[in-house]
């Protein structure tokens, strides 16, 4: 992975991810019948990340709790989304490259079985909380 | 390293690799000394072709990035839904030329 590439890819998903919030919020798409999840839409069962965006509505309209119980990834993704243009932004400007070394450093970590295995175990059960709300 | 040997090597583990690398690759191990060949013949390359069957089975949940090591962008993927479902096809066409750039940076790795 280099520099150019990662930034690439995170102003790319950056646009995707606003752009999905913008038509989430002026109701364009409607959430039963419209769905873009893979695994739901071949075995109708939820994925890890399903409910994100109606977490991240939640979140936006100032319900925190409700957006928790929707999925906690949602939230960890709004996070993610507002923060990561920021500091594009101040790296292109300081003409470093800290997110990019950021990046690698997370990479690194996670391939350690002491922080894989726990996020491993995290993602299996929100995975299993959001087969049983029923997503 | 021996030009047989060498000829093996690229025999064995041609479909690692784009094939317009070979050319590259061979020159590249002739002229490589004899002592890296057992380095050389135990590195573990990932096949394209699990990449593939992975990512047409749980691309949406990044696990074809995880298998060839790019753990951020299957984390990505895994958090976005496969990328609203877009990533997730776009993948099954990238994933097999992104495994055979994992494994040539593999073995530059080694033979640099």
């Amino acid at each position: 992975m280099t520099k150019n590439k990662l930034y690439f890819i995170l102003v790319l998903a950056c646009i995707a991810g606003y752009a999905w919030l913008y038509l989430d919020l002026n109701h364009t798409i409607s959430y039963k019948p419209f769905t873009v999840c893979l695994v739901k839409l071949t075995t109708t069962l939820p994925c890890p990340s399903c409910g994100s965006t109606r977490s991240a509505e939640s979140f936006l309209k100032g319900n925190f709790w409700e957006a928790l119980s929707y999925n906690p990834l949602g939230v960890l993704l709004v996070l993610i989304i507002a923060i990561t243009p920021v500091w594009l932004l101040l790296d292109l400007i300081r003409k470093n490259n800290s997110l990019f070394l950021f990046y690698i450093k997370l990479e690194f970590m996670l391939g350690k079985k002491i922080f894989a295995i726990p996020a491993i175990i995290l993602v299996l059960t929100n995975w299993m909380w959001n087969i049983h709300k029923g997503l | 390293m021996d030009s047989q040997k060498v000829d093996m090597f690229i025999m064995a583990n041609s479909k690692y690799f784009e094939s317009h690398h070979l050319i590259a690759i061979r020159d590249r191990l002739i002229s490589l000394p004899d002592d890296r060949w057992p380095i050389l013949s135990t590195i573990p390359f990932k096949d394209p072709t699990t990449s593939i069957i992975v990512s047409l089975l749980a691309g949406s949940l990044g696990i074809d990035r995880f298998i060839i090591g790019d753990t951020g962008l299957g984390i990505g993927k895994l958090l976005t839904c496969g990328g609203l479902g877009i990533w997730a096809i776009i993948d099954w066409f990238m994933i097999m030329p992104a495994t055979r750039e994992k494994n040539l940076a593999m073995l530059q790795r080694v033979i640099m």
